[in-house]
């Protein structure tokens, strides 16, 4: 045993070691969220809660039913139910049950025409089983809820169409996708009481999307 | 005195789990104690079973993938990696460069990420609370880097087979680096409060000490192993991914303790920054999915090939011409059996897939490490007093999710 052994054994040096960082770390900021009162930044692409994107030329969903997030989601959670109305197969029931769902995103990622979309919506605890269960008009207001309070003008899901992949196999809808409006588009259709003063005229042309890439 | 010499005292049983926080879980032992000394310990698990296995069979392989999150959730990214290297060597798929080198990122990135978490309880355990403090601060981080690319913090589902999902951001790529500079001195900062720490020197040293041979004859594998100091490591072994571009060390202890199998995860520590920092460097520029990887909408059942051209009933006087020869093999599953090995913070976790040619594997077996460490506790707790338990069933370093899968 040398005498640093000694002297170290005696005066706990290796104790006080510790104590003088946990009294160093003790003068510098937390780093603890207080969380109702404070958030953390939630990053773009994060995968909450379900959400149908509200078209802005017709005002309702873009599902075309085509099965394919039904067929393959993992956890089974996706219940579709087609009709058929003057020949056409027409979406009649579109359900997800959000509590069995494993937020994996694979229906995100799989929509032929990005309709599907998980919002960064995060805080949707309930009292009863019912209120998470999303049928069409609840995803529809889900998309409402968020893009209400989205910060910016427009919103493009990261995995509608992900970085580094081939887009040549893509669908066609899925390739030519951009950002959507978050923002109610006043519709040219429609004959409008009051002019909108906070909407530029330029507005309605935000919907033929720009092909520019994320 | 000789009163209590001759003292015989039977031997009491007792449960340890499976809701004793210090079991990381849902472990539970069975210990008969002879006063402090442990004479017999027997591990039961099962209480944790979720039947991935079995699941695995009826989901194609390309949804099969979320299961693998569910094993050990600490280190969820690993797994998901171990599964995508396996599905791809059974459907000889090439994966892009860019790809292989973010994997190792994210690989690397959770065995931090894993380790942070095994000193954190490992240390709780045996007393030291600070550690755990300041390396659930250090883990947020990682998690941040995991939300950036993907989404999720904690079932990340992050690569798929043939690739990943998506590209890595400038912004990860910078938040990374910045991670790799600051890092090392928060390992700094672990090891100022407890790697010379009298306690946990009395706690560690000489404890749980098991032999090269014995670990090996016991299947044990990762940290657990090489803290025995048996270099094996199936990154260097078997290199998958960009394992075999990147420089570094396996760390190896010596004295085949509890104290050993800490320093040897601490310098692995030290490793993974070293890999990622590699990997940041030398990433190319590229896809990160491969052209002829299956999509998640992977048929379970493989599309029916033309076999027999349709009959030319219409003349009917020449014979129909032989059959041409069967197309060459293509990149779908064919009836094959292998297994595969990875390297995942925990240890060695291996898939078996007997693939039947169809999108559903036959039979999906996991070789899960966790599995294979619990069993080794009977031989380190056995003769060891009660208070030397907890520190063995954290230096095995097990997560009951892996271990009942």
């Amino acid at each position: 045993m040398t005498l640093k052994d000694i002297v170290n054994r005696f005066f706990l040096i290796e104790i006080l070691k510790g104590m003088a960082l946990t009294f160093k770390m003790m003068c510098t900021r937390a780093v603890t969220i207080q969380y109702p009162k404070q958030r953390r930044k939630i990053f773009p692409g994060f995968r909450g809660k379900h959400a149908f994107v509200r078209d802005a030329k017709t005002g309702k969903e873009k599902c075309i039913g085509c099965m394919k997030c039904a067929n393959m989601c993992p956890a089974q959670c996706i219940y579709i139910t087609k009709t058929k109305i003057e020949n056409k197969m027409v979406v009649e029931k579109y359900d997800i049950e959000a509590l069995r769902c494993i937020y994996c995103g694979y229906c995100v990622e799989v929509c032929p025409t990005c309709a599907l979309v998980l919002t960064e919506a995060y805080e949707y605890s309930a009292y009863t089983k019912d209120e998470i269960y999303f049928n069409k008009a609840k995803l529809l207001q889900n998309w409402d809820d968020f893009a209400s309070t989205y910060p910016a003008d427009e919103y493009f899901n990261k995995f509608w169409r992900p970085d580094g992949i081939d887009t040549s196999k893509m669908v066609k809808a899925k390739k030519e996708q951009g950002p959507v409006p978050t923002r109610p588009v006043p519709q040219p259709a429609e004959p409008q009481p009051e002019t909108p003063a906070e909407k530029p005229p330029e507005k309605p042309a935000e919907k033929t999307e720009t092909k520019e890439t994320e | 005195m000789a009163v209590i010499k001759d003292l015989k005292t039977k031997e009491i049983t007792i449960n340890m789990g499976p809701q004793h926080p210090a079991t990381h879980g849902v472990l539970r032992l069975m210990l008969e104690l002879d006063g402090e000394t442990v004479v017999k310990c027997t591990p039961y698990i099962g209480y944790l079973h979720r039947g991935t296995e079995k699941l695995g069979e009826n989901k194609t392989y390309a949804t099969a993938l979320p299961l693998t999150d569910r094993l050990d959730y600490v280190s969820s990214m690993s797994n998901n990696i171990g599964f995508c290297v396996a599905v791809e060597k059974l459907l000889s798929i090439k994966v892009p460069e860019r790809a292989q080198y973010i994997r190792t990122i994210m690989a690397e990135l959770t065995r931090i990420a894993n380790h942070i978490v095994w000193i954190a309880t490992h240390a709780l355990d045996i007393g030291a609370m600070t550690v755990f403090l300041y390396s659930m601060r250090d883990r947020e981080w990682i998690l941040d880097l995991y939300e950036m690319t993907c989404g999720a913090r904690l079932t990340v589902s992050y690569p798929r087979i043939g690739g990943v999902r998506c590209d890595v951001t400038r912004e990860f790529m910078e938040s990374c680096y910045q991670f790799t500079e600051e890092f090392p001195e928060k390992i700094l900062q672990y090891e100022t409060l407890i790697d010379k720490n009298r306690i946990w020197l009395q706690r560690t040293v000489g404890i749980g000490i098991i032999s090269p041979e014995d670990a090996i004859n016991w299947g044990l594998t990762g940290p657990t192993l090489r803290g025995s100091g048996v270099p094996y490591d199936v990154r260097k072994f078997a290199p998958y991914d960009a394992y075999d571009k990147v420089d570094f060390e396996v760390p190896i202890g010596k004295n085949c303790d509890v104290y050993d199998r800490y320093r040897c995860r601490m310098d692995e520590f030290r490793q993974s920054v070293k890999i990622i920092r590699q990997c940041l460097e030398k990433m190319p520029e590229g896809l990160v999915l491969a052209p002829e990887a299956p999509g998640y909408d992977m048929p379970a059942v493989p599309p029916k090939k033309p076999a027999a051209p349709p009959p030319k009933t219409a003349e009917g006087e020449a014979p129909p011409p032989p059959p041409p020869p069967p197309p060459p093999e293509e990149t779908g599953p064919v009836f094959n059996e292998l297994y595969v090995a990875t390297e995942v913070p925990k240890g060695e976790l291996g898939f078996y897939f007997i693939s039947d040619g169809t999108g559903k594997p036959y039979r999906m077996r996991l070789r899960a490490p966790s599995f294979v460490h619990a069993g080794v506790l009977p031989k380190l707790c056995e003769g060891s007093l009660v208070a030397d338990v907890i520190a063995n069933i954290g230096t095995i370093d097990i997560v009951l999710g892996e271990c009942d899968r």
